[in-house]
């Protein structure tokens, strides 16, 4: 995207704990730039929610250095806020129809009645909700009351968009529209910090990603930057005819592991991925290892590493 | 022209609440009461003495009914903040362009607004129904004071509940049963006396709803009275401790757990 030299938000060192004994947030630090997209992967309480809500003003920190658009904000919260947009990861809407939650939206951000119309009309149509411009939020589907939320959000303009898992029950076509949209907006010199669990996405639209795992970051870097530090990792994508059973995909895993041939192992339906460095070089040993847990083989496929594949190997190599 | 923002939050307070089941409780309830209990209670009860007078028992109750709005918009004020907790909203405004004082404001501004919209409307169906209240400056505007004096302090009482609620339940629960001893057990539909049962009268006297009540019922059927600015003094001091208490613990709600 077209990111500048400054800095939107610096996080230094920073540390959240909601107990005392267990830091939600532990001692990350990051950049983002203007105009860039950042990407915050990471498994469910990994810690992206709480970086985002602390970059929000919601909560405080325990310890760091924290900076949005220059300014702190444990002291000048309301500064950040007239100029970031939120969508959080939780459900938000006001129980009446999805019209006048983007009307109410429109008010609370001062927005000229013209505009206020204009711009109503142009995302209902945009997120497909202009059918149901008259039902009410709460009638919504999951998938509806999401796109309402991002829907609502990007009634006004802003320098820094906050998207926590924006894309969760949205159907591909509207989740690249989405993206698409963002991406475009992105291009104008808005800033946007996207968490998300599809790591497809943040694959088509981050400039730069980070994985966080247990309150920290473990790698950042551009998708492609990630992918070749995890070089020599390649994913065989063994089909069978039928289902294997979890037990049995469990005992190859193990095998495979203890052989020192993989990294892993996984199951998707009919197909076991088995994600390793030097794959190739040692094919045939994992294939006649495989045989002996999985009888009949359809199809075999050997392709270079995706986000997916770095993830797990990031989160389960922690 | 740039709206505050407290007032575009009221603004949004009342487009959200503005449904027909608020409604309902905040005119149809309170109609009813007036208009059936009022009537039935009018064939039974010769006369109410208030002041060395005799009334009748709808001409007794319409301020009391008036009054209640206060608790009846508390209520509804308070539910907003839990409401807005339950739902996501709360969050959502918070990392809008808002003070956290803002929301609070919002609440209690439109709490102020339903009150005096369904007070009013109360009060013209009590004139219909009795007819004869005092509508002069001092009446006016004591019943005013006391009206938006009683709001904050029971919009205040509820946003403690809210604050400190933990489920729906526990929420739904506290609040129908504080709103039945609060509405019941207060001067709004019986006098309190030297006759009334002792029990009664102690929880009546403990229940700020009895001095709006009075207040209100003196500015519009009798004559004020020093009891009246002691009143109006009660009703200010324990405003202000529940005003205090509200504050400090919705200052103190957590989020992002």
């Amino acid at each position: 995207m077209n990111s500048g030299s400054r800095k939107a938000i610096e996080v230094q060192n920073l540390v959240k704990s909601y107990d005392g004994k267990k830091n939600a947030v532990d001692d990350i630090s990051f950049t983002v730039k203007e105009g860039e997209i950042y990407g915050l992967l990471g498994k469910n309480g990994a810690g992206k929610s709480t970086t985002i809500k602390i970059l929000t003003t919601l909560i405080e920190p325990t310890s760091g250095k924290v900076d949005v658009l220059g300014f702190s904000p444990s002291k000048h919260a309301l500064q950040i806020k007239k100029r970031i947009g939120v969508v959080q990861q939780a459900e938000s809407f006001d129980f009446t129809t999805v019209e006048n939650n983007m009307k109410v939206y429109a008010t609370l951000w001062e927005l000229p009645r013209e505009e206020a119309k204009a711009r109503t009309e142009e995302l209902l149509e945009l997120f497909e909700l202009t059918e149901v411009r008259k039902t009410r939020a709460f009638e919504l589907s999951g998938g509806q009351k999401k796109k309402l939320q991002v829907a609502r959000e990007l009634m006004h303009d802003m320098d820094i968009l906050f998207l926590d898992e924006p894309t969760v029950g949205m159907d591909p076509i509207m989740r690249r529209r989405i993206l698409d949209n963002i991406g475009k907006r992105a291009a104008g010199g808005m800033t946007v910090l996207f968490t998300t669990h599809f790591l497809e996405e943040a694959d088509y639209i981050c400039d730069r990603i980070a994985i966080m795992a247990n309150g920290r970051i473990k790698v950042e870097g551009t998708s492609s930057e990630l992918k070749s530090k995890y070089g020599g990792l390649r994913t065989l994508e063994i089909t069978a005819p039928e289902q294997p059973g979890e037990a049995q995909v469990s005992e190859l895993k193990n095998a495979l592991i203890d052989a020192q041939l993989a990294q892993d192992t996984v199951i998707e339906g009919k197909t076991v991925k088995i994600i390793g460095r030097n794959i190739t070089k040692v094919l045939e040993d994992i294939l006649r290892l495989t045989r002996k847990y999985v009888k009949n083989i359809d199809s075999i496929n050997l392709r270079d590493a995706t986000l997916d594949d770095v993830f797990i190997e990031v989160v389960n190599n922690q | 022209m740039k709206i505050p923002a407290s007032i575009r939050l009221t603004y949004r307070n009342i487009m959200v609440n503005m449904d027909a089941g608020t409604m309902m409780f905040m005119l149809g309830l309170p109609a009813l009461y007036l208009l059936v209990l009022g009537t039935m209670f009018q064939s039974l009860i010769p006369g109410v003495p208030v002041n060395n007078h005799s009334i009748s028992y709808t001409h007794f109750l319409g301020p009391g009914i008036v009054a209640m709005q206060t608790l009846t918009a508390g209520n509804i004020g308070g539910s907003m903040l839990w409401s807005d907790r339950r739902w996501g909203m709360f969050e959502q405004l918070l990392v809008g362009p808002f003070k956290r004082t803002d929301y609070l404001l919002g609440i209690v501004f439109v709490a102020i607004i339903f009150t005096l919209g369904g007070s009013f409307i109360m009060f013209i169906l009590s004139e219909l129904a009795s007819g004869g209240f005092i509508l002069n400056l001092v009446s006016v505007s004591l019943t005013i004071i006391s009206l938006v004096l009683g709001t904050i302090l029971f919009s205040s009482l509820f946003l403690i509940i809210s604050s400190l609620a933990k489920t729906m339940q526990a929420y739904n629960t506290i609040t129908i049963v504080l709103f039945f001893v609060l509405d019941f057990a207060s001067s709004a539909f019986y006098p309190i006396n030297s006759s009334s049962e002792s029990v009664v009268r102690y929880m009546s006297l403990g229940n700020p709803l009895t001095y709006v009540t009075d207040i209100v019922r003196t500015a519009l059927i009798s004559t004020p009275t020093i009891w009246t600015l002691e009143e109006i003094g009660i009703v200010i001091v324990i405003t202000a401790i529940l005003f205090t208490i509200a504050r400090q613990l919705y200052k103190s709600i957590k989020m992002g757990i």
